[in-house]
């Protein structure tokens, strides 16, 4: 217990319970009554609930919302992830491309064209069932009326 | 105060381990906000703040299947943030900055509540600034204590879950912060000429 904690009979830390609402009730009507007639703790806790009440009262800066990717991963692995998605773009493209142009110039066989056909139709179909889900979503998601 | 989290975030919980993208995505927004403002009260960092606020994001979403929707997210968001803060500052030495400066420049704090009397706004905003000045100056464990309760807004019990200290520890800890933060800004108004909250105390 500290020397102003004799002088005035109670542990003075009970000023911030009393400021933050965390005393019990006779704690509370204790504190109350020593307040009254102790200018030096009443002084303490009004300046105390004035720092309070300007700490609160601030707002901090943040980042773009874009910061927070709900799977958010760091620098080195972003870039790896970005790359082999270009990779992996350009190796469709030209493989496809590639087989588009055999098949063009030799239309005479007939595997090559279920082949490269078949694939383009099916990344097609894939494609058209992604988007009109997200399409679907975007207007029904029922979440939308629920929480805004 | 920080950004808070909707009250409706037990709904918003629910929904994101349904796995309800909207609801992801919102949850994420605050989540990552409120672990950036904490992280860089602690760090000082904005670039720090970021990467700590990310980090813990990932950690919140990968095991939020076991948290209890009924509880609110904020004490175990700011235990991750705090624990991930703490790793930092002892792997990589993380040091928060010196400079007051860079602090306000970084993470300029503003009046949230726009008073009807410019006066008692400028002077609240004033003791606003000179208040997180003085922050800067507090030791590690009387800034957390201080910013989770008078910025945060968290309750005693929820502290001493952040913290993982007895609820009966708060009290004397955080009236012990509020003590030095109050003596800081006593020796800066004596410094300055003046009391240390608004000029002529004891009108209120």
């Amino acid at each position: 217990m500290a020397m102003s904690d004799l002088q005035h009979g109670f542990d003075e830390a009970m000023i911030s319970g009393y400021l933050d609402g965390e005393l019990t009730q006779g704690e509370e009507q204790r504190l109350s009554l020593h307040l009254e007639i102790c200018a030096g703790c009443r002084n303490m806790t009004d300046e105390l609930r004035r720092f309070k009440e300007a700490t609160m009262a601030t707002e901090f800066r943040v980042p773009d919302d874009t910061q927070w990717d709900e799977t958010p991963r760091g620098r080195g692995s972003g870039f790896l992830r970005n790359f082999g998605w270009l990779i992996l773009l350009v190796w469709v493209v030209g493989t496809l491309g590639y087989g588009l142009w055999q098949v063009a110039i030799d239309v005479e066989d007939l595997f090559q064209v279920v082949i490269v056909f078949g694939l383009s139709l099916g990344f097609g179909l894939l494609f058209l069932s992604v988007l009109i889900d997200r399409l679907t979503t975007r207007k029904t998601d029922p979440y939308r009326r629920v929480q805004k | 105060m920080s950004a808070e989290l909707p009250s409706h975030e037990g709904a918003l919980v629910s929904l994101a381990r349904d796995g309800e993208s909207s609801a992801r995505e919102e949850l994420a927004r605050h989540v990552g906000r409120s672990a950036y403002v904490f992280a860089l009260q602690l760090t000082e960092r904005p670039d720090t703040a970021v990467d700590v606020a990310q980090d813990s994001l990932l950690k919140f979403f990968q095991h939020l299947d076991r948290f209890d929707a009924d509880r609110p997210i904020e004490p175990w968001l700011y235990q991750i943030v705090r624990n991930r803060v703490r790793d930092l500052m002892r792997r990589e030495r993380v040091r928060r900055h010196e400079s007051l400066d860079a602090w306000l420049e970084a993470g300029h704090p503003e009046s949230a509540d726009p008073s009807a009397d410019p006066a008692a706004n400028a002077e609240r905003s004033d003791l606003g600034h000179r208040i997180w000045r003085a922050v800067s100056q507090l030791s590690q464990s009387h800034r957390e204590i201080f910013v989770l309760r008078d910025h945060h807004d968290l309750s005693y019990r929820e502290i001493a879950e952040v913290l993982s200290i007895p609820q009966g520890t708060v009290m004397s800890r955080l009236h012990a912060a509020r003590k030095s933060l109050r003596e800081i800004l006593i020796a800066e108004g004596e410094a300055r000429g003046g009391p240390p909250g608004r000029r002529g105390d004891g009108d209120e």
